[in-house]
């Protein structure tokens, strides 16, 4: 509860009672805490889709560097292959280009007009915060005249100072009811907000991973070798470079 | 000499053949003989041969294993031995089955040879390359006195009968074997006449043995050269300053002298278009290598940072969507990215590095060429005009040829694996990308199938996605809405006596109109500026600033004047009577006052404002008229100032009117007080229209 300033003086009775300040407290601390995730996580979703847009980038970078080599002019069979395979990183970087705007607008845009509500709220709350300091030293006061002896000038101060109480008590009544409706349905509205932006996420890597799939199980078929296994790889990699090593032009170690 | 009869002549030569035909058969037999010993010899040598090699491999070598010595380098001492034994084994067995073969025994040993011829090729070209490091290894061995008598008590415990000392001695058996394969065969084919059925066979099979040695001793050179040239090395500064010397640098400064003639076209340069055509090919593979290796770099680490990120552990408390978004971002961060990620690295990035790694050795080499061949350039010309050139002259133009025509020989090769590698490693990476989808396809119409909209066509759903979505920001601006139109708090702070005098001294002094409070504390930074309490009252004299910044206001604070900012004023209301002049004020709507720039109307009727509390007069003590232009009060009592001074202008007494009775009394014993707005703001508004005013 820190930020409840520090109160210098406590006043004899408790001015607003313990439960309600408690619900406060608990409807608040569930909006503060909602507030950290959202923002978590319009950070995280920028720095995946960030770091998926650099991951497409480069693979695009493989493919085309392998093109501009003049080895492709020399061999026509290396040719075909890396223009296939460049063909197929470039389809799939404008695909993940769509995904990542896709994410922008349903993700990420939403998440930031979301957490634009929290400084209102913040502001609000501080503002029902002043108050309730206010009426409290209000408070206080009024009760300090009314242990006195009832003088003229003590009387007179004493309705002074209820008249002042009185517009205070009631503007923090007014915010901390309004607050106390208010909070829980900004609470709750989150499920109904975000239930589509998490149903799109989903979508979009669907169609993604569709087309992936697609584009590069077709290269496959054009290219490889059906059904080999990883061991099988290993092995060729292994004839070759000893292949090479069998070679006294290739250095030892 | 007499002539005698021919039958004379023969019978004095040998006893029992009288004419040549016998000598023929004679000579035929011993020739026969000899053949056949030769074969017998090619036989049982190579047997014994054998038996050697099995003793140096299953007793010499086991027995020095067995021992564990750390500082015995068994793998350079016998390299390849186990394939020497084992090809000779079997062709051990070959020829010992066409001992029975009597007339075609030759025929099957020439087809023996063939057939054996490039076995024995690979197996002792490997061996007799590296016998030379084996022999140093056994003379370093030497050295060592430890060492030396592990090595004998070795030799004398398994082979004592041949009196060996010395690991060389059976070492060397390999190379002196391989090259007496020809010369066994010469042996025979001696004894062969040349009508015979076998003789060109035989021919065959020696020509092919000459051959493998010829081989066999291109390939140790070629290794040679190889090795001192190919290998990179790596020389801190001060060792490449220690191998400067005299001899060097003039080295040096002649090559690069004769790089400049080259390249402005003085001297012309040795054109071989073959070896240029494969030195291109080899760096275009070198530059695309070195480019794939750092793209794929770049890849992984991407990827490495997208793993990082993990948008779905951030808690909302949520179920639905989420708990399936969640589920399924989990599973590609645990399992499918990670095993991506782990093939990526064994099926293209390691064999990269791989390749990488065998492109240095031919990259060193061909710089090398380069110099060598600046050397034996200078030697060329050197030659042609005197004729003659050292010895070391030669050895450097034949270092050249060389390592010229080993690159020559292999960079095609090179070339050609080179690229079938790459082309490997780059299918490895399709097939990858592809298993990856298929993986996450999985995961993830799994996790669609449960989402309630799943069935909707995909525009449809976008679209619907988008409405959805734009209602909900209406909602959000709603919510905004609501939090930010909570009224301001009122600037609750009772006036003190003196402070009261002050306001009234300044609403003397200029108006009630004029009359402003301080919303917040004020420090005034600039040299004018006033610093001020939050509840204070001021009197506006200027609305502007000397320079004419109408955020900056000039104010009377009773006492000092100075700048405040206007942002920081609201308007003070003074109710000077009872009634209730003050209107039923609707409350603001909009956020708390920020800045304003209005001007306060003529009168001093209240407009729509956020209106402070109104002041009520009361009598603050008991007071007893002591004339009859006087009248009493008592505390607390309610009362309207009708004028607050008197006849002769004097502030110290007011006319007031106070229960139907007017007079004066002290303006000492009158006090301002707060009352309640009729209506106004203390009440908040719900839901709040949206204009300002």
């Amino acid at each position: 509860m820190s930020w409840i300033p520090f109160k210098i003086g406590q006043p004899k009775k408790q001015i607003v009672p313990k439960t309600v300040e408690r619900d406060f407290e608990r409807e608040y601390g569930k909006l503060q805490q909602l507030e950290e995730q959202t923002k978590k996580l319009q950070k995280d979703m920028k720095k995946s889709t960030d770091a998926d847009v650099a991951m497409s980038k480069s693979a695009v970078k493989i493919s085309s560097d392998l093109l501009s080599n003049p080895l492709c002019e020399q061999d026509p069979n290396f040719l075909t292959m890396v223009t296939a395979l460049d063909t197929a990183m470039k389809r799939m970087d404008s695909f993940n280009q769509e995904k990542v705007n896709q994410i922008q607008k349903t993700v990420i845009e939403p998440l930031k007009k979301f957490s634009s509500v929290f400084p209102s709220l913040n502001m609000a709350v501080k503002r029902r915060e002043q108050t309730l300091q206010d009426y409290k030293r209000l408070q206080s006061k009024v009760e300090k005249y009314e242990e006195k002896e009832k003088t003229g000038p003590i009387l007179a101060k004493l309705h002074q100072a209820r008249e002042e109480l009185r517009p205070v008590k009631e503007d923090f009544e007014a915010k901390n009811k309004q607050l106390l409706e208010e909070m829980p349905k900004f609470y709750s509205s989150r499920i109904d907000y975000f239930e589509p932006s998490f149903e799109s996420l989903i979508r979009a890597q669907v169609v993604y991973y569709t087309e992936m799939h697609k584009i590069f199980g077709d290269l496959t078929e054009q290219i490889d070798e059906p059904g080999l296994t990883d061991e099988q790889r290993e092995k060729e990699n292994e004839a070759k470079l000893s292949e090479l090593r069998a070679l006294s032009i290739v250095a030892d170690d | 000499m007499a002539s005698s009869s021919p039958d004379e002549r023969p019978a004095k030569e040998t006893p029992g053949a009288e004419c040549p035909i016998y000598e023929e058969i004679i000579s035929l037999d011993r020739v026969e003989q000899n053949q056949r010993l030769a074969v017998e010899e090619l036989i049982n040598t190579e047997a014994s041969y054998v038996h050697t090699l099995e003793l140096c491999v299953c007793d010499i070598r086991a027995h020095l294993r067995q021992k564990q010595l750390p500082d015995i380098d068994l793998e350079g001492l016998f390299s390849n031995i186990d394939d020497v034994l084992c090809v000779s084994k079997r062709f051990l067995k070959g020829l010992e089955a066409t001992v029975s073969q009597e007339p075609e025994q030759l025929l099957l040993i020439s087809a023996l040879f063939q057939e054996f011829k490039e076995e024995m090729e690979s197996v002792y070209k490997v061996y007799c390359a590296c016998y030379e490091q084996a022999l140093l290894l056994v003379e370093s061995y030497k050295k060592d006195p430890r060492l030396q008598q592990e090595i004998v008590e070795t030799l004398n415990t398994t082979v004592p009968h041949t009196g060996a000392s010395d690991l060389s001695f059976f070492l060397v058996m390999p190379v002196q074997r391989v090259t007496k394969y020809p010369l066994l065969l010469q042996k025979i084919l001696e004894n062969t006449s040349a009508r015979d059925n076998a003789y060109s066979a035989l021919q065959s099979a020696a020509s092919a043995m000459l051959e493998i040695n010829a081989n066999i001793n291109e390939y140790k050179r070629r290794k040679e050269v190889a090795t001192k040239y190919s290998k990179v090395e790596h020389l801190t500064l001060r060792e490449r300053l220690g191998r400067l010397n005299k001899h060097s640098i003039a080295k040096k400064t002649t090559r690069l002298s004769r790089l400049f003639m080259h390249e402005a076209g003085i001297v012309p340069k040795t054109e071989d278009k073959e070896f240029d055509h494969l030195e291109e090919k080899f760096q275009f593979l070198e530059s695309g290598v070195t480019e794939l290796k750092e793209n794929v770099t770049s890849y992984l680490n991407n990827l490495q940072v997208f793993l990082l990120s993990k948008p779905q552990e951030c808690e909302l408390e949520m179920e639905g969507a989420a708990q399936q978004y969640r589920r399924l971002a989990g599973t590609l961060h645990r399992t499918i990215f990670p095993e991506f990620r782990r093939r990526l690295d064994r099926l293209v990035y390691q064999p990269l590095c791989s390749l990488s790694e065998t492109l240095k050795g031919p990259q060193q080499l061909i710089r090398k060429r380069l110099d060598k061949l600046l050397d034996y350039e200078e030697i060329e010309e050197k030659k042609s005009e005197t004729g003659n050139v050292t010895y070391d002259e030669e050895a450097t133009m034949n270092t050249y040829l060389a390592i010229n025509t080993l690159l020559v020989s292999e960079l095609p090769t090179f070339n050609q694996v080179a690229m079938q590698w790459l082309g490997q490693i780059l299918r490895s990476l399709v097939a990858l990308q592809r298993d990856l989808a298929k993986q996450v396809l999985q995961e993830a119409e799994i996790e669609l199938a449960q989402l309630p909209h799943s069935h909707v066509p995909l525009p449809t759903f976008w679209k619907m996605v988008k409405d959805t979505l734009s209602q909900s920001g209406a909602q959000l601006n709603s919510f905004c809405q609501k939090f930010e139109t909570v009224m301001p708090s009122p600037v609750v702070q009772p006036l003190s006596p003196a402070e009261e005098r002050r306001v009234l001294s300044l609403v003397n002094k200029h108006g009630p109109e004029k009359l402003y409070q301080v919303t917040s504390n004020i420090s005034g930074s600039r040299d004018l500026d006033l610093t001020l309490q939050r509840g204070q009252i001021v009197a506006l004299l200027h609305e502007m600033d000397t320079k004419g910044n109408t955020n900056r206001w000039l104010v009377d604070a009773g006492g000092h004047r100075g700048y405040v900012l206007a942002g920081k004023l609201q308007p003070y209301h003074l109710v000077q009577s009872q009634k209730p002049r003050m209107q039923m004020l609707a409350p603001d709507a909009g956020a708390e006052r920020r800045r304003h720039s209005y001007t306060l109307p003529e009168t001093p009727k209240p407009q729509v404002l956020i209106t402070p509390p109104a002041f009520q007069v009361v009598a603050g003590y008991a007071f007893t008229a002591r004339s009859p232009h006087e009248v009493s009060l008592q505390a607390g009592q309610p009362l309207t100032v009708l004028e607050p001074h008197d006849k002769k202008g004097s502030k110290e007494w007011s006319l007031v009117e106070v229960n139907g009775q007017r007079g004066y009394v002290p303006s000492s014993y009158l006090m301002m007080v707060p009352t309640q707005e009729v209506g106004g703001w203390s009440l908040p508004a719900w839901s709040l229209p949206t204009q300002q005013t």
